[in-house]
């Protein structure tokens, strides 16, 4: 502290400078002034950094930070409006290079300006809370040159007619534009909107809208599609190279809006080339188009599973409902297939898997399948074909994708109580009659249905099998232990069926020739021997039997025919005629299926054991028949069909149907009081939906006989109704 | 203090810290012995900000494991608590210790604090604030960050995006690590000060690669990341999970004290497990350690010194003034740096004719006008002229003086200055305003302050003049003061009178006037105002007028200081008539 007195003299001496020189600012504003022209002028190059940012700074300390900041407004418009001149005599197609050569160049020196001017921006703008310098520089480019009068359209027209040149094939020049667009970018996003966007959105719609227009009338639909998409990408691709990316979403929004949405019906239903066309045609590219595009667009895709639900209906109506397609049911059901597959392959390749396709597919599936109340029917008989001979020769894994195939159709069914029924009853004759091919597709069948339906359903499906099985240990075990006594009689082979595993049938008894008798009296011995407590009774319907004859020529044949055929033949031992009285009052066979016995013995050419006269294709009661030695055959074993009805004859189907509803009654009764058992009170409506919720897997019950259950129910105390409301139902037990 | 505090916790929400809230309702136990725990059980702030600032490590562990924030959250002096965390006491709920404290929190005022701090970025000195946005400022180095915090959800705003990054305020790193594939990216200055191994390295092998792949299996690359972050910033935040794999590498670069101390936060890691109050994921635990803990000659601003000792003395030789080498030499056989005199330097300042050997990132780190300038290289004059006998790029500044630059320098690699002449506090004023290290007027008031004890009320005047002019707040305030409470023997003094006629009029407008006292703790406002009106606000308050009588007290201020002027007028019209006679005789 010893030289107060310099000390003083040295502030005095920086404070000088200032004050002593009342011409100080302008001076010093001169030079920076002056540095400003020569870096809008390229000239930077030739001035100081160090000594313009003292000057600012030194201007800045001794508060004159004000005028610097007017002089740089007023400089900076002067040098702009210059710029502006300059771009607005650019002629033509130079304007817009000019532009972009101007801003360039404007934000380098702006640059420059500001680092001059760091001091300035960190003290003196903050506090007297102006804008700062790069700020400012935009801005007023944005109001010096952009919003000029004679620049703002012409900067909007130019980018237009550039776009619409590019969208007819012109090639322009893209970095140009990129550049462009960016500098509205970075004026702030509000100028790239309201002097660009807006603009370019909107001739984009007009555009389009009449492209569309000529579009529509002269192309079909794949080709209008085509010509969308390509639109479509282009206006994309348009973007990322020289837009805004958030301007992507606003134009394809456009485009889409132009191009599909507002034809969309139209392209839709479009004659000879329309959706339903693309579909019968299978025409996958411009279906998977279709779909791609209309997904962008709200309730595109909506029309297009609309349409495509009500034609899968129509033709899906047309195929149950068709007369003539009835009569082969493996047919009908191919064709089901055939169907199911032509719109999975649709679904899967051109409509990408969409979930909600494929809910419509097999909802409209679902529909016209029960349309026809045979289809449960018709599918097991399908499948009864398919396993008796359809998969010789067929791999295990084809067996397995025609297995689930049919799994699927199984799931359309409504009735599914109704198909089991005809299964097992398919199935049974299959086993009986020893024609399953192959045990394993059975089988695996089976493990299906129980993974669809549960252990229930299955249950006694397996129990034929085990059935199957037992009688064959049975029989080992009778031929071991008896075998010895039979001598030469006739062989017997004896499935023990357990009684509810297998379709009840009523039992027919036929009066069985004396040879059998006497061997199925021993195994009844055996088999109640053995078991205890049991009881047999001889399903003579369901059996078959080998027999040896010799005709007239001394020819031997083995003749493989039904127990009735048997019975009928074996009555022939005796003599050589006999009339359909005396066969029926011998034999006790019932009517009907004595009558298709005597049939195929008599009618059927080539194996025509028997002769009928009059020689007609019926038989009528008043026919005789005769043992016909002229019989030949160039096998050895004949096999002797009975003509048996593929499909049910219309009463049979009344009959199956009757028991379907029967075993339906229990059911529903079941299910009724476990519901009721659970909640105790409820009104009827819910008992219904409840009831039809927990059978729906098996079949839909008929309101109508839910109420009768109920009301049976309540005759036997089960239930009771509320006293004060009668739609209210009570548990009792 | 920031007036708000933004905390998302829903918990929180409702409380509101104000400013009464740190001060406490009953008169609290001084302990003047007492260490810094003990002062902040007690919440005896005064000891502790004496503590503090004699420099004691904030985050070390007592006998108990326990730091001083645990137990100013426990005890619940917000005050205390918070004067520790803006020292750089550890709070964030990740580590051990600031589980401990959040867990311990007496009350949610206490918690809400702690999650305040946890939110702010680190509290840095000037010096490592600017080198870790350098280092963040490095994209690679940029993204990994923001995806381990993403991943961590720990919020940790960098601050970086408020700053405006265009691209001049990035300064590009000069060498990349590829670990297991991912980059970091930093200057070779930094790690060569902060690590002899990697010194060594730049010298010989890595010489002239720009891109460094280490492949072996073991190296982590979070660990890597960690340690040389913490060259940059002198604080380390690394995963519990990492510690192992950077104390091997601390091994290697040869930072034994970092190492030591590692090694033994291992061991209290794994003791730490069993006295955890719940259970955290193992990979979210983290450790942080202020570069505090390590000893003064392991942290950045010391390491930073032997470089610019380095530098200055290579400057020296290239001038061959003998004198200068003596005066340095001195102090460099001091530090007992080794043979190497590579001083990396990869610029030069001209001052004065003098050149000074300079680090571009260090400059540049520290000042923008640095910044600016050394990316304006080639498009102004400057870039022109290369001086033939020196390859570095150079640049010149004017209006300065050597010594002054040396002392900016100084500053600028330390954050301290050791010692200020007063007789060039303005040049060191007006060099901190141009060059914007703002910060350092506020070293330089520091230093100065005692000193302002002692002199004449002249040349108070002067300081006040020099201060206000700068915007030196301390000083302003000491100066202000000063005369506000011997108001009657500056209005002796001609040189007070004199500088009455060059302030600006005081406004006149009474409702510039705070008619209450400005509340303790209040923001204070950044821009200075009048001088005058700051000086009658001073008056009032040392003449500690009454409330009610404050406007006419005011009143009677004004008119006191027109007086005055007047006065002043009258002297000055007097010494010019003297100098003019002077003249004419």
């Amino acid at each position: 502290m010893s030289a107060p007195k310099k000390k003083t003299i040295q502030i005095e001496a920086f404070r000088h400078r200032v004050v002593a020189d009342p011409k100080y600012a302008e001076k010093t504003w001169n030079i920076l002034e002056h540095a400003i022209h020569e870096i809008y002028n390229h000239n930077a190059s030739g001035l100081s950094f160090e000594e313009l940012y003292r000057n600012a700074y030194n201007m800045v300390l001794h508060k004159f930070g004000e005028k610097l900041y007017s002089g740089l407004v007023a400089t900076m418009t002067f040098h702009l409006k210059e710029i502006c001149s300059s771009i607005e005599a650019a002629q033509g197609g130079l304007f817009l290079e000019e532009l972009n050569r101007k801003w360039a160049d404007h934000n380098k020196a702006l640059q420059m300006i500001r680092d001059i001017l760091m001091y300035m921006d960190r003290t003196f703008i903050p506090s007297a809370h102006k804008t700062p310098v790069h700020e400012l520089g935009l801005n007023l480019w944005r109001d010096v040159v952009i919003h000029s009068s004679k620049i703002q359209t012409r900067l909007l027209d130019t980018l237009l007619e550039l776009i619409q040149g590019e969208r007819s094939g012109e090639v322009i020049n893209r970095g140009l534009m990129r550049n462009i667009t960016k500098m509205l970018m970075d004026l702030g996003s509000s100028v790239y909107q309201d002097d660009f966007e807006k603009q370019f959105l909107e001739s984009s719609a007009d555009f389009y809208r009449l492209e569309s227009q000529e579009f529509i009338e002269s192309c079909d639909c794949g080709e209008y599609l085509k010509k969308a998409e390509r639109r479509l990408n282009e206006e994309i691709e348009r973007v990322s190279h020289y837009l805004d990316a958030k301007s992507e979403a606003k134009i394809t929004n456009v485009v889409e809006k132009e191009l599909i949405e507002s034809h969309m019906q139209r392209l839709v239903h479009m004659e000879n080339s329309g959706l339903v066309n693309m579909i019968v045609g299978d025409k996958y590219e411009d279906l998977g188009r279709m779909y791609s595009l209309f997904r962008r667009v709200a309730s595109g895709l909506v029309l297009i599973r609309d349409v495509m639900t009500s034609y899968i209906r129509e033709t899906g109506k047309q195929l149950v409902t068709d007369l003539e397609r009835l009569k082969d049911p493996v047919d009908f059901v191919q064709r089901l297939l055939d169907i199911k597959d032509k719109y999975d392959k649709i679904i899967g390749s051109a409509f990408s898997n969409d979930k909600t396709f494929q809910n419509a597919l097999n909802s409209s599936f679902e529909y016209f399948i029960n349309l026809n109340s045979r289809s449960p029917e018709y599918i097991s008989l399908f499948v009864d074909d398919k396993l008796r001979k359809g998969l010789k020769g067929v791999s295990e894994e084809d067996v397995e994708i025609i297995l689930d195939k049919v799994m699927m159709l199984f799931r359309y069914l409504q009735e599914k109580d109704v198909f089991e029924k005809y299964y097992k009853q398919h199935l049974a004759k299959r086993l009986l009659s020893g024609k399953t091919v192959s045990d394993d597709a059975e089988r695996s069948l089976i493990v299906k249905l129980k993974t669809e339906c549960g252990y229930q359903f299955t249950s006694k499906l397996e129990g034929m099998f085990t059935d199957m099985k037992t009688s064959e240990d049975t029989m080992q075990g009778f031929y071991a232990n008896v075998g010895a006594d039979l001598g030469d009689g006739p062989t017997l082979s004896v499935q023990v069926l357990t009684t509810g595993s297998w379709p009840t049938q009523p039992i027919n008894t036929c009066n069985l020739p004396t040879e059998i008798l006497s061997i199925c009296e021993k195994f009844r011995n055996y088999y109640l021997g053995t078991h205890t407590g049991r009881r047999l009774t001889w399903q003579t319907n369901m059996g078959t039997a080998d027999l040896k004859a010799t005709f007239g020529k001394g020819q031997k044949h083995e003749l493989n025919v039904s127990t009735y055929q048997m019975c009928v033949l074996m009555l022939f031992n005796n003599t050589d005629r006999l009339t359909y009285r005396e066969i029926e009052q011998a034999a006790e066979i019932p009517a009907s299926d004595l009558k298709r016995c005597l049939q195929s013995l008599a009618c059927v050419k080539g194996k025509n054991v028997l002769r009928k006269e009059p020689m007609s294709k019926d038989i009528a009661d008043s026919d005789a028949f005769f043992f016909n030695d002229k019989f030949t055959s160039k096998f050895f074993k004949v096999k002797i069909g009975t003509v048996v009805a593929q499909r049910e004859s219309e009463p049979e189907n009344q009959e199956t149907r009757q028991r379907v509803e029967e075993d339906r009654k229990p059911q529903i009764e079941a299910a009724i009081v476990r519901i009721m058992k659970a909640r105790r009170v409820l009104d009827h409506n819910n008992i219904v939906t409840e009831v039809t919720k927990q059978l729906q897997s098996r079949f839909l019950p008929n309101p109508v006989v839910i109420k009768k259950r109920i009301e049976s129910l309540i005759e036997r105390e089960f239930l009771e109704r509320d006293k004060g409301d009668r739609k209210l139902y009570r548990y009792l037990a | 203090m920031p007036s708000t505090w933004t905390v998302d916790d829903t918990d929180l929400d409702g409380i509101d810290l104000e400013s009464s809230d740190f001060s406490a309702c009953l008169p609290l136990k001084k302990v003047p012995n007492g260490d810094l725990f003990a002062a902040s059980r007690a919440g005896d702030v005064d000891r502790l900000r004496y503590l503090l600032e004699s420099g004691v490590n904030v985050n070390a562990r007592d006998q108990w494991d326990s730091v001083a924030l645990y137990y100013a959250c426990l005890a619940g002096h917000l005050d205390a608590a918070r004067m520790l965390l803006e020292n750089g006491a550890i709070c964030s709920e990740h580590t051990f210790d600031g589980d401990r404290c959040h867990y311990a929190a007496l009350n949610l005022k206490v918690r809400k604090l702690l999650k305040a701090f946890e939110a702010r970025p680190p509290p840095l000195g000037p010096l490592q604030a600017a080198l870790r946005q350098t280092f963040l400022g490095c994209v690679a180095n940029r993204a990994y960050l923001e995806q381990a915090q993403g991943a961590l959800k720990v919020s940790f705003p960098v601050g970086l995006a408020s700053s405006g990054v265009s691209d001049t305020s990035l300064f590009p790193p000069d060498v990349v690590f590829a670990v297991q594939g991912s980059p970091i990216e930093a200057h070779r200055v930094i790690l060569s000060a902060r690590s002899p191994f990697f010194k060594r390295k730049f010298e010989t092998e890595w010489k002239d690669r720009g891109k460094i792949r280490f492949s072996k299996e073991k190296l982590s690359y979070p660990a890597l990341y960690s340690l040389i972050h913490f060259f940059y910033s002198d604080r380390l935040e690394v995963a519990v999970d990492d510690m192992e794999g950077l104390a091997r590498i601390c091994k290697v670069c040869k930072c034994e004290s970092l190492q030591r101390i590692i090694e033994k936060e291992m061991i209290h890691q794994k003791y730490a497990e069993h006295k955890a109050l719940r259970d955290v994921d193992n990979s979210q635990k983290r450790y942080i350690l202020q570069g505090l803990s390590l000893p003064k000659e392991d942290r950045l601003p010391d390491a930073l010194n032997r470089l610019l000792q380095i530098s200055l003395i290579k400057s020296a030789i290239c001038h061959n003034l003998d004198n200068y080498v003596d005066r340095l030499s001195s102090c460099f056989s001091t530090m007992q740096i080794s043979q190497s005199m590579d001083d990396l330097a990869d610029m030069c300042v001209r001052v004065d004719k003098k050149n000074f050997r300079c680090h571009q990132v260090i400059l540049a780190s520290r000042s923008d006008y640095f910044k600016a300038r050394l990316y304006r290289m080639k498009d102004f004059h400057e870039g022109k002229n290369d001086l033939p006998n020196d390859t570095l790029p150079c640049l010149e500044e004017h209006d300065l003086s050597a010594d002054v630059f040396e002392k900016m320098v100084e500053y600028m690699y330390t954050d301290g200055l050791k010692d200020v002449d007063p007789d060039q506090a303005d040049e060191i004023f007006d060099a901190a305003s141009r060059y914007l290290l703002f910060p350092m007027k506020r070293v330089v008031a520091d230093v100065l302050l005692p000193q302002l004890e002692v002199v004449s009320p002249a040349e108070l005047c002067n300081w006040l003049i020099l201060s206000d002019m700068y915007g030196v707040f301390k000083i302003r305030e000491y100066c202000l003061d000063s005369i506000a409470c011997n108001f009657e023997t500056f209005a002796d003094t001609p040189e007070f009178r004199a500088m009455l006629l060059t302030l600006p009029p005081p406004s006149g407008d009474s409702s510039l006037r705070t008619t209450a006292p400005s509340a303790p703790g209040a923001v204070v406002n950044a821009d200075q105002g009048n001088l005058l009106d700051d000086l009658r606000e001073k008056w009032l308050e040392a003449e500690a007028a009454e409330l009610d009588k404050r406007d006419e007290s005011a009143l009677l201020f004004d008119k006191r200081l027109e007086m005055l002027m007047l006065v002043a007028e009258q002297e000055k019209s007097d010494n010019l008539a003297v100098v003019n006679q002077d003249c004419t005789t």
